[in-house]
């Protein structure tokens, strides 16, 4: 378990201050100057020495990411732009170091928009989040008043931060469609490439990264690579926010160390599965978008990126819904189509018209109005949907139900046998 | 250049092309929806996808290949298979197939009555690489309500595949932010601003850009299937650029006109006046002769027509004669005429009838034929850099060349700047006034244009009919191209040369006129002097080829021919009415701005009792005694080419012309221009500029839906 | 005198079902796959890379009737006589092309059927002074 001390996030549950005078008591702008002091790559370095792995979702290396942005300026400026768009359901992370930790997202805009020669950052806060952009903005404002970014700030490094607010589609978290959306078009992914480190916001080089990425690197830079890779396991070090809700019995956010057990971080941190563990049925264990994981290998899979990996799963943004044996998964799981086929952005064609038609056949499967082949043909369209679209939307759809058809098959059979027994006009058809 | 292998063979091919093309080039069809050359890339119907494997390794997935350039793929690693693209494997025709099932299950496949029908992208590519598994999606289908686009484009919304072409084109080639997508996910609509029309006079082009049925053309709907009509190459003469066009028509009716691929003129668009003009072919037509007796057009016979035309000439003075040609004359005719009048010694001759004053040199003789072409030549307007438009409005007077404006200035930095009243172009324009004697000011250097115009590369004016077409256009155009020499505009000749002095007619005859020399000779009277020499009993006898923009009232007792295909202003004066043929019903030369001189061809035969033209002027030569020296259309070309050389080099641009100081003085008369007046633009309503869009009932309805909106131009 | 005629159609009138080499081909690559009811016969190559038709009796490519038509042209994967098709009770019997033949389709008012024409409107709108 993690030790307090080890804890980046000291006023996650929003118990003290959230303004500058209370994150400055946290440790937080604190020694900023002598971060920046190491100069740009030596801080790239940090991060990548510190295996830090991008929290939004995909968990790319964040040091890598950052190294991609142009040493030497073309004549176009570079940007930083923080995805604060979090939608993902089950997620509740991001709003949490909105709310009550904002100065360590606006240190961490600095440290990383001085690593990657970026000359603004932009902080992109979904619509629905209003406190959340009240207290950005005005921690922001305390910022510029305290001569800590701005132009000719104490840290001797000209850098603009701005707020903006989104209008609350789920599309604009996915980086090209934010930079769109931040643009003031239509949020609908580019194409890629060219990448958005050499062509992003308004074409010039960009870095999109998370909240929680941004948030961790000045502390990770004050305590130095080598306590964050000690944290965690190999390849997935360091701490992470989790968020827990579902058929617990006390959902909260925490923050724990990568690789805890999935049945101890629910155990210790929220009270348990409902009616005790053997209650429990599936989790999700990282957002909506990853596929589901039964009991079975919920008794003993590891929490990190890569174990979740191994079965089939991801850790995505470490969000974990858990569900006992109360649940109808299947309505659960069509739920979650629904909101992929409301979501979707209707760009490209798989998206557009599969995620509508997995949602169909899985309100169907609700009531087990279908044919058993049909639950192959669903699979079937999943698999057409999934790695045929401009952006990662199409296979955020279709892993849930590859996870629920994976796992729960034979609850769905069951259903379309029992819906056949009861009605056997249908069966004589 | 990238080494590539593609299919198993290795190609080398230009890093820039896109996978797409790189197939392309290599022979291997990929299926696409979205993807135009003409268009930016969307990348979004996901029907071009390919394996593209690395270092011999099968790719993680499949790639769309109209999004990618071969110069993004990595670069090969030292040892390792160079990348190969595979177009045919099992996971591409899964993914194909699987995309071409999205793209079908919420499409109506309503073909039967699908006006797309028989050449359908859908249609064709479902056949190609659709899947067998038919009859999968037990759903209900989306239905889209019908949008309202306008009098020109049908929409049935519930086919569209939401490829945005329509919405592309708009913002890109019309320059009309007015088609977007609203909505998202599967209730994504294309749709147009507030269900508005199109403010555009090249929105037809989008029936040809969509793949599917969903947008059609309304005034042909249900008319006619692809299959049962004749297709004709053939030439626009609704202005003056010459596009290039394809009739089709089923037996003698001209069904639809569409545009062929013409990089150096059209590239593939034309606009709303050239596509929906043909309702205009079918009315008003002029089918028999008819001659006036006392004071009545009554109906008569050939014979009959010539022997009253041969009875007035014959007590005529050739002095006391005159012709005029029309706008929409082809070569052929223009040269008959002025053969016949030749042979009967009439020197008042003009082809201009609004007036400018083009072709002529200061001492009465033929002009260079430098001072009155687009010299620059039509695709050379992307190269240019600065562009000053002197009393034109492109945007009514060739709207395809106006696109072509447009694409230069959205790809850098073409300056463009204006002198003459304000009128919306789809780009931003630097207005400089409408004091048409700030010209010379220009020309002597005392204007801010003139070092914009002699710091550029390639600058260029384009000089319109309203800044001729004026009892000083002869000082205009001198002053223009002594702008032209100062500033530099003038290169050297040859391919690397350039010539920025371009005029912009506005009828398709113009050029060929001129080029055949149908001007007033010695002593010989123009439009103006021929109209006023008739109103005031000074011209007896009248021959008009087409020609209805002249003040047909002010004729006074004149006994008026008129030779032409539709009943207009000119047929309505007139004391003897020769039935002639339409554009699209004779085989005719059309010589276009940039003197590229083109044939077109007989897509159908006129109407009742109505000739060719050249033919009736042959017969009607024999009936005066003045017989003509040709018997047949080759005959007749070979006279004209003895006439005017360069009629002969089909589809061939003159080229930069010469330098030379001399012919550089010789255009235009210097001479004061009259500041009291300024430049009026030639055209106030776009849709009926000639006899064929009066006739027409699509292009009225056009033309009344546009009334107030700022299409109309400011000269109204 | 009569058998000597069916030899020589056996071996050279390649129009009127298959020669006898074309047979000898056929039973040593193809497998038949099946027969449609005026009794032309299917064939594919073994492994079915390619497929083919004998008709029974002139050649005629419209006598394939519509559910064979797209197993022959690789639309479907599977012949009909493995997945037959929906039969809509509104569908007609498949009829071979007749263009050439007594029975062939003469629109109205054609010189060749009844040879009555009915009176032609003007596609145009003549001008009237």
């Amino acid at each position: 378990m993690l030790a307090d001390k080890d804890r980046i996030f000291q006023n996650l549950y929003g118990f003290q201050d959230w303004r500058l005078a209370g994150a400055r008591k946290r440790g937080i702008w604190d020694g900023t100057k002598a971060i920046l002091e190491k100069g740009p790559d030596a801080i790239v370095e940090e991060m990548k020495k510190s295996g830090l792995r991008g929290r939004g979702g995909a968990g790319f290396p964040t040091g890598l990411k950052w190294s991609f942005m142009p040493k030497q300026s073309d004549g176009r400026p570079s940007y930083l732009v923080v995805n604060a768009d979090e939608s993902e359901p089950g997620t509740c992370k991001d709003r949490e170091i909105l709310r009550h930790d904002p100065h360590t997202l606006i240190e961490g805009c600095l440290v990383a928009g001085f690593a990657m020669r970026a000359v603004a950052a932009f902080i992109y806060i979904r619509g629905e989040f209003i406190r959340e952009r009240e207290h950005m903005e005005e921690a922001v404002a305390e910022a510029y008043a305290a001569g800590l970014i701005g132009k000719n700030n104490v840290h001797g490094y000209d850098f603009d931060v701005i707020v903006h607010h989104g209008a609350g589609a789920y599309i604009c978290g996915e980086e090209t469609a934010l930079i769109e959306s931040l643009e003031g078009k239509k949020g609908m992914p580019r194409l890629k490439p060219p990448f958005p480190a050499n062509v992003g916001l308004y074409g010039c080089p960009t870095t999109v990264n998370n909240v929680e990425s941004i948030a961790v690197a000045p502390t990770i830079l004050r305590r130095g690579a080598a306590w964050f890779a000690a944290l965690g396991r190999p390849n997935n070090t360091g701490t992470k926010l989790f968020c827990i809700s579902g058929h617990v019995n006390k959902p909260c956010n925490v923050e724990e160390e990568m690789g805890i057990p999935l049945r101890e971080l629910i155990d210790r941190h929220a009270g348990g599965v409902r009616g005790g563990w053997d209650n429990l049925l599936a989790v999700i264990p990282g957002g909506s978008s990853v596929p589901l994981l039964p009991k079975s290998i919920c008794d003993t899979v590891l929490m990190d990126f890569d174990s979740l990996r191994d079965v089939q799963s991801g850790l995505g943004t470490a969000a974990v819904i858990v569900m006992d044996k109360s649940t109808d998964i299947v309505r659960a799981i069509a739920r979650l189509s629904y909101f992929y086929k409301h979501e979707s952005c209707g760009q490209c064609t798989p998206c557009r018209e599969g995620t509508g038609w997995m949602w169909r056949v899985m309100t169907r499967l609700v009531k087990g109005e279908a044919e058993v082949e049909e639950i192959d043909l669903l699979l079937e369209v999943t698999k057409q949907v999934e790695g045929h679209t401009i952006c990662a939307l199409g296979d955020a759809a279709a892993w849930p139900i590859q996870g629920l058809i994976r796992h729960f098959r034979p609850e769905l059979e069951r259903r379309i046998a029992q819906k056949r027994g009861a009605k056997p006009a249908i069966a004589a058809e | 250049m990238t080494k590539i292998i593609i299919d198993g063979k290795e190609y080398d091919l230009d890093p820039n092309l896109t996978l797409l093309q790189a197939c392309e080039a290599a022979g291997k069809e990929i299926p696409r929806f979205c993807f135009h050359e003409r268009l930016s890339i969307a990348g979004n119907c996901r029907m071009c996808l390919v394996e593209v494997r690395m270092g011999g390794r099968p790719g993680p997935k499949p790639v769309a290949s109209c999004a990618q350039q071969l110069r993004d793929l990595p670069p090969v690693k030292e040892g390792q298979p160079l990348h190969e693209i595979v177009t045919g494997s099992p996971t591409v025709k899964k993914a194909r197939e699987g995309v071409m099932e999205f793209l079908l299950i919420n499409h109506p496949l309503d073909c039967p009555i699908c006006d797309q029908g028989g050449e359908c992208d859908l249609q064709d590519q479902a056949m190609a690489y659709g899947h067998d598994k038919l009859e999968r999606f037990k759903e209900n289908k989306r239905a889209v309500t019908e949008k309202n686009m306008g009098p020109l484009v049908k929409t049935i919304m519930t086919r569209c595949i939401h490829c945005t072409r329509c919405v592309r084109f708009a913002a890109e080639v019309a320059g009309v932010d007015e088609i977007g997508a609203i909505g998202r996910g599967e209730d994504m609509e294309i749709t147009t601003y507030l269900e508005k029309a199109v403010t555009s006079e090249l929105s037809g082009n989008i029936i040809d850009l969509c793949p599917v049925g969903a947008l059609t053309s309304k005034p042909y709907a249900f008319n006619a299937r692809p299959w049962e009509l004749k297709k004709i190459e053939s030439i626009d003469v609704m202005d003056a650029l010459g596009a290039n066009i394809r009739i089709d028509a089923r037996g003698r009716e001209v069904m639809r006109i569409l545009p062929r691929n013409n990089d150096d003129v059209n590239e593939e668009w034309i606009s709303d006046k050239t596509r929906f003009v043909w309702d205009g072919l079918k009315r008003q037509r002029l089918d028999r002769p008819y001659v006036r007796k006392d004071g009545k057009l009554t109906e008569a016979d050939w014979p009959e027509a010539f022997a009253a035309i041969a009875a007035r000439f014959a007590t005529t003075k050739p002095e006391r004669m005159a012709a005029i040609v029309g706008d929409l004359a082809d070569a052929e005719s223009i040269k008959a005429l002025k053969d016949l009048m030749t042979a009967l010694g009439v020197v008042n001759l003009d082809c201009r009838q609004d007036g400018a004053k083009i072709g002529l040199a200061p001492d009465g003789t033929r002009g260079p034929r430098a001072g009155y072409l687009f010299n620059s030549g039509i695709a050379s307007v992307e190269a240019a850099d600065a562009l000053l438009l002197i009393g034109t409005n492109p945007r009514m007077e060739a709207p395809v060349l106006n696109a072509r404006i447009r694409k230069a200035w959205l790809r850098g930095n073409l300056n463009i700047a204006r002198l003459g009243p304000p009128a919306d172009l789809n780009y931003p324009v630097c207005e400089l006034g409408n004091n048409p004697a700030d010209l010379i000011a220009i020309a002597d250097g005392r204007h801010a244009a003139f070092e914009t115009l002699k710091s550029a590369k390639h600058p260029m004016l384009i000089i319109g009919m309203g800044a001729l077409a004026r009892p000083d256009g002869a000082a205009v155009l001198a002053a223009c191209a002594k702008i032209a020499s100062a500033t530099g505009m003038i290169g050297p000749e040859g391919e690397a040369g350039w010539n920025g002095f371009n005029l912009l007619h506005t009828a398709a005859a113009r050029v060929a006129a001129l080029d055949l020399g149908f001007l007033p000779g010695q002593g010989g009277r123009d439009t103006a002097g021929i109209v006023a020499g008739a109103g005031k009993g000074e011209i007896d006898t009248l021959f008009l080829l087409g020609a209805d923009e002249i003040d047909t009232r002010a004729l006074g007792k004149a006994f008026v021919i008129y030779l032409g295909s539709h009943g207009d202003k000119g047929a309505h004066r007139a004391d003897i009415i020769l039935p002639g043929a339409a554009y699209t019903e004779k085989p005719g030369t059309y010589v276009n701005i940039e003197g590229r001189v083109q044939r077109a061809n007989r897509a159908s035969f006129p109407p009742g009792e109505a000739k060719e033209d050249w033919t009736i002027l042959r017969a009607l030569s024999e009936v005066l005694g003045r017989k003509l020296p040709y018997d047949s259309l080759a005959q007749l070309r070979e006279a004209m080419a003895s006439d005017a050389p360069h009629v002969a080099q089909l589809d061939k641009a003159p080229g930069f012309p010469p330098a030379d100081p001399a012919i550089w003085r010789a255009i235009g008369t210097a001479g004061p221009i009259d500041n009291a007046h300024p430049f009026v633009y030639p055209i106030s309503d776009f849709y009926l500029t000639n006899p064929i869009a009066r006739a027409s009932a699509t292009l009225a309805e056009c033309s009344r839906s546009s009334a107030g909106r700022p299409l109309a131009s400011a000269a109204e | 005198m009569r058998l000597l005629g069916r030899l020589f159609q056996l071996l050279f009138t390649w129009w009127n079902g298959a020669t006898i080499g074309t047979l000898w081909t056929i039973s040593r690559t193809g497998q038949l796959v099946g027969e449609d009811e005026q009794g032309n016969r299917y064939y594919q190559q073994r492994g079915g890379s390619r497929r083919w038709v004998v008709y029974n009796g002139y050649a005629d490519a419209s006598r394939v009737p519509p559910e064979w038509h797209p197993w022959l042209h690789h639309t479907l994967k599977e012949p009909p006589t493995l997945a037959p098709p929906k039969v809509k009770p509104w569908e007609k019997e498949h009829v071979p092309n007749m263009t050439g033949t007594p029975f062939a389709y003469r629109p109205p008012g054609s010189l060749a059927g009844t040879g009555a024409r009915a009176r032609g409107t003007g596609d145009y709108e003549a001008w009237k002074p």
